[in-house]
This record gives C-alpha cells, structure tokens and sequence, in this order.
C-alpha cells in the first residue's frame, strides 16, 4: 500500500479553502447551482478523512509516522503521528466531513457561501495542522489560524448576537494565544528548541523545577484552559457557540474545544512531565462540570443549553485526564471522542428545529414530536448519551472514568460522586429541554411542520448509529483510545522515534 | 541588553493593563497590539548578540561557517517573530472590523454596555 505522507492532510484543505472562491466564482460564470461549492468543500474534507484513516493501520501497529519538512528534527519543523494525533484528526475530519454535508442544506439561504465554505475548510486546516505537528511554533501558528476562522464564523451571520459574541471570543481567545506565545518564547530562551520531542528531552534531565520551567508550565495551562473553555475561562463558550451557524456550532462545541486537552495532554504533559499539575486540571474540571451543569438548567435557549452541556463535559475530561493514570487518561480520551459525537448529534438536531422553526427558545415549542420522529429519536439518543445512560457510548466513557477514579481511591470517591451526581443533573436538563420541544401541547403556529431534510437527516442519524455502536462495542472506541492514551504517555518512545537516537 | 527584557515586560503589563481594564474596544484592541508587541520584543532579544552580525552567509562567510555561527545572531526568533507579526496583524485588522460592526449594531464602543446577550 502506498503510504500518502501527513502533510497531505494539511495541505488539501488549505487548498480547498483558496480554491473554494474560484470554484464559486466559475460555476457562478457559467450558471450552475450555488451548491456546487458545498459539494466541493464536502469532497475535499472527505479526502482529508481517508488520507487520515489511511494512517490508521500503521499507527495501531504501535509505529509513529514522522515527515520532515526540510531539515531532520530538531532542526526542521516535523509531523508526527501518533495514536493521540490520529484520534484527533480522525474526529476533525470526520466530524469535519459530517458538518460540511448539513451545511449544504442548512446554509442554502445564506449569501456569501463560498467564503462560508472556505473558512469551515479552513479551520480544518488550522486543527488538523496542530494536532499533527511535533512543532510548538508551528503547533501555535495553526492554533490562530483556527482561532481566527473560528472567530470569523462566530460573526458570520452579522447580527447583533453574533457580533458580540465574536468580539468576547477574540478578546478571551487572544489573550490565551498571546499567553501560549510568551510561554514558547520562554521556552526557546530557556532550552533554545522548538522541537517538543526536543524539549521533553532535555526537560526530563533537569533535576528540579526551575524558575522559568513553572512561568511557562502556568502560561501554557491558561492558554489552553481557555481554548478547552474549562472554568474559569470558560465565559466566551456559552456566547460564541449559540452565535455561530449551526453546523459551526456543532463543529466548535464537538471538536474545537478538544484542541484544549489535546495541548494539555501533548505540550503539557510530554514537555513538561515531572511537574505534577494533574489535582489543578481535575480540580478545575470538576468545577466547570458542576457550573456548566447548573448553568444550563436555567437556560431557555437551546443552543446555550447545550453549549453550556459542552463546558460540562469538558469537566468530564479533565477531571478524567487530571488524575494523570492510564485508565484515567484513556477514560477522558474515550469521553473527548464520545463528546464530539454526542455534541455534534444534538446540535444538530437544534439545528433541524430552528431550521424548520425559525426559533430557539424552548418556550414557543412543543409537540414536535409527533411531525419530526426521526429528529427526536436522534435528540432523545444524543441527550441520554450525554447523561451517561447504558447502552449508550456516555455511559462506557463514564464509567471508564468513575472506575478510574474509585481505583485511586481516598477523596476521590466524593468526588465520583459530584460526578454522578452531575450526570443525573445532565439528564434532568437535557429531559427538559426534549420534553419542551417534542412532547406536551402544539402550539397554533406550528402547525404545520414538516421532518428534516434527507441531507441534513443523513449526518443526523450517522451520528446516531455511532452513539449506539460505540455503546454497545464500547471496545471500538478503546481501540482508538488505547494507542492514544499510550502516545501521551510513554514519553521515551515518543521522544526516542522523534530524534531518532540523537 | 537586560533594558530590552525590562521593556518588554513592561510592555506586555501595560497591554494586559489596557486589555482588561479599558472601557472602550478600540482601546482594549491597542491594548492587544501593545501586549503581543512586548512579546516579540522579548523573543528578539533572545537572539540578539552584542555585535552580532546579520544571519545571512554571504562571500568569505561561506568558507568560514564555525566563525559565522559565532558571530552572527540567533535567526530563529526572528522568524517567529515575522511569522507572528503577521498573524497579529490578522488578529487586530479583524478586531477593528467587529469594532465597527459593534459600534453599527450597539451605538457604543463601551464593553459594559454591549452585554445584551447575558439578559
């Protein structure tokens, strides 16, 4: 089998997302359908996908796949995958894919597609470049890229709503890239590489902390809490989520925020892994699952209850990759897969009612049910796995992570319980919120409803079967998890396969 | 050579400084420029060398490749820095078209009184 290099799939989006003009513009020209660039922007994300997946095979045999750009490591930017990269770019590019085939029919009213597609291809590239680096400039220089096309998607519709959002995104966002770039700067004063592998190696002959090692340990935790949207910055999640489009909101909340326990686990613990911050990160995630829960049993706007559900969840995976154990990293890596799927399934299905509604408060619905079966079957499925009930794929990343935690005993077991607890308080607001919009009484002027368009169905109940599939194999999402969870830990072989002996 | 670091960290203060605490987005905006200028300050001193030359081999340096890595400046930051640079410059062309857009929708620049999505 020929073995198509990594950068592949960075540079076919990044391509698709220059080219998405052109080809809006040609088709413009010469009178074919404004879809046209949707499709494109779907067949390039696709190809993106199997490139990813053509990796699959080598990396589950334990191999890490290395591409130089120029010069050999630690001189020259490389890409590394490993089993943590691929179930990344696995969920991006899959979620990706997923998210391009709705908007085809969800953005059909909209004006200015082609930049719409163009930016979605975009952040694509940003994330699929960060994940697979082994750089930490580099890795920051995707960061913002991504961030920027986030930031520009937020704004996309241009009302007021998403404006404000967009400008308390780019304020927040910022100033979390800035503090990832002060701590780089700091690194390269400190060891005078850029190489993460590099520094792991160097940092791991030092014998005790050092003055600028902990500057730039805390800068590097700040930045990406505020990526992962963890409490306490988790403040801009709940505005730009809601504001975006749908798809985009599916993407950010699904995807996006995982970039931040990706670089906890990547930058974090391979650079920095005798300093202990594992109690901080769980200390942290087991206040934004409480706050998130209870904030979105206030909510009465769907897409911020589920955006506030997100900041939830990310708990849930940093309280599960704090305690820094193999069953507890593998637990959250399995939750952050599981979460993408389960996030982009409900946010999705908001989407089909407001697409069909044109409404979002969950007081003007009701009885929807009965006219969108499949939507609501896909909505109950999404909202009982998010809760963590069995057979469902919540319920085997959860337990993964209960289970790590009772091992490890002591003041851990109060704190499964806060966390059982806020499962139980995850389905009470997500049961709310089905409640209102498909059962109980229809109101007058929704009479007449019709259920979701076939392309926008299609996502939907793929996403479905996923939910179940990996609930009832929840060894299919081990699978993935596993080699994940091995990459982010057994440091020597990552730095060994990196430097290649040096 | 440490008054650079000493102005650089002043910078990136004063940046945080006017990021979080001014009342107008324009402001708070500079306030970013300001902050990440302090921080490509602070990465270029890190490669500065009293007297360094720049790091291009040119004609005799050729032939002498030990005496040039011991003269010239750390390239390296440099790089990042111009990389960086532009990217910022994204980031604040951005910011000020949202300004505008906020001001359009709002009639106000003032951070506390563009809340409305918290009501």
């Amino acid at each position: 089998m020929i073995e198509i290099p990594s950068i592949m799939a960075i540079i076919l989006p990044l391509f698709g997302a220059f080219l998405t003009p052109i080809v809006a513009f040609v088709s413009w020209r010469f009178g074919v359908k404004r879809q046209i660039c949707g499709w494109f922007a779907v067949a390039i994300i696709v190809a993106t996908l199997a490139i990813v997946a053509s990796m699959i095979p080598a990396v589950l045999e334990g191999r890490i796949l290395i591409y130089e750009l120029g010069r050999a490591p630690p001189l020259g930017i490389n890409l590394v995958v490993d089993g943590l990269s691929l179930l990344m770019a696995l969920m991006i590019a899959g979620v990706g894919s997923l998210v391009a085939v709705y908007s085809i029919t969800y953005m059909q009213h909209h004006t200015r597609l082609d930049l719409y597609y163009a930016l979605l291809l975009l952040i694509i590239t940003g994330m699929m470049g960060a994940v697979l680096t082994g750089d930490i400039f580099n890795l920051y220089v995707f960061l913002e890229i991504t961030c920027v096309s986030a930031y520009a998607l937020v704004a996309f519709e241009r009302r007021w709503e998403s404006i404000e959002a967009s400008i308390k995104y780019l304020i927040i966002g910022s100033l979390g890239t800035s503090f990832l770039l002060l701590g780089i700067a700091l690194m390269y004063g400190g060891f005078g590489t850029l190489n993460i592998a590099h520094i792991a190696d160097l940092t791991r002959r030092l014998t005790g902390p050092t003055p600028i090692l902990g500057l730039a340990l805390s800068l590097f935790v700040a930045g990406f809490c505020v990526k992962a949207a963890v409490v306490p910055f988790h403040s801009w999640l709940a505005d730009a989520h809601p504001a975006a489009p749908t798809p985009i909101s599916a993407f950010l909340s699904g995807v996006f925020v995982a970039i931040g326990a990706y670089g906890m686990l990547r930058v974090v613990y391979v650079m920095f892994g005798t300093l202990a911050i594992g109690p901080l990160l769980a200390a942290l995630g087991l206040a934004s699952m409480v706050l998130g829960a209870l904030m979105a049993l206030v909510q009465r706007d769907i897409k911020r209850l589920i955006a506030y559900s997100t900041i939830s969840q990310m708990g849930y995976i940093f309280f599960s990759i704090g305690l820094g154990t193999e069953m507890g990293i593998q637990g959250g890596l399995f939750h952050l897969l599981n979460n993408a799927i389960m996030k982009a399934l409900l946010f999705m299905c908001a989407g089909v009612i407001i697409y069909r509604i044109a409404r979002r408060n969950l007081d003007e619905m009701g009885g929807l049910g009965r006219c969108m079966p499949v939507t609501a079957a896909a909505f109950a499925i999404g909202a009982l796995a998010t809760a963590g009930v069995p057979p469902l794929n919540g319920f085997a990343s959860k337990w993964m992570i209960y289970m790590a935690r009772v091992e490890a005993g002591g003041l851990n077991l109060v704190a499964v319980g806060v966390a059982v607890l806020i499962s139980a308080m995850t389905l009470a607001y997500l049961l709310k919120a089905f409640a209102s919009i498909f059962l109980g009484q229809r109101p007058k002027h929704l009479e007449n409803v019709k259920e979701a368009p076939p392309l926008m169905l299609l996502p939907i109940c793929l996403l479905a079967a996923l939910c179940i599939l990996l609930g009832v194999l929840p060894q299919l999402g081990v699978g993935l998890a596993r080699p994940a969870q091995e990459a982010a830990m057994q440091i020597d072989n990552y730095v060994g396969s990196v430097l290649g002996g040096v | 050579m440490s008054l650079n670091y000493v102005v650089a960290m002043l910078l990136i203060a004063l940046g945080l400084y006017c990021l979080l605490l001014k009342r107008n987005l324009i402001k708070m905006i500079i306030g970013l420029g300001v902050m990440t200028d302090g921080i490509h300050l602070f990465l270029t001193s890190l490669g500065y060398r009293e007297g360094g030359i720049a790091a291009i081999v040119t004609g005799e340096m050729l032939e002498n490749t030990a005496g040039f890595a011991t003269q010239a400046v750390d390239p390296i930051p440099q790089a990042l820095v111009l990389t960086s640079i532009v990217i910022n410059i994204c980031i604040i062309a951005f910011a000020l078209s949202l300004a505008v857009w906020v001001y359009r929708h709002y009639g106000t620049l003032d951070p506390s009184e563009i809340r409305r999505l918290r009501e």
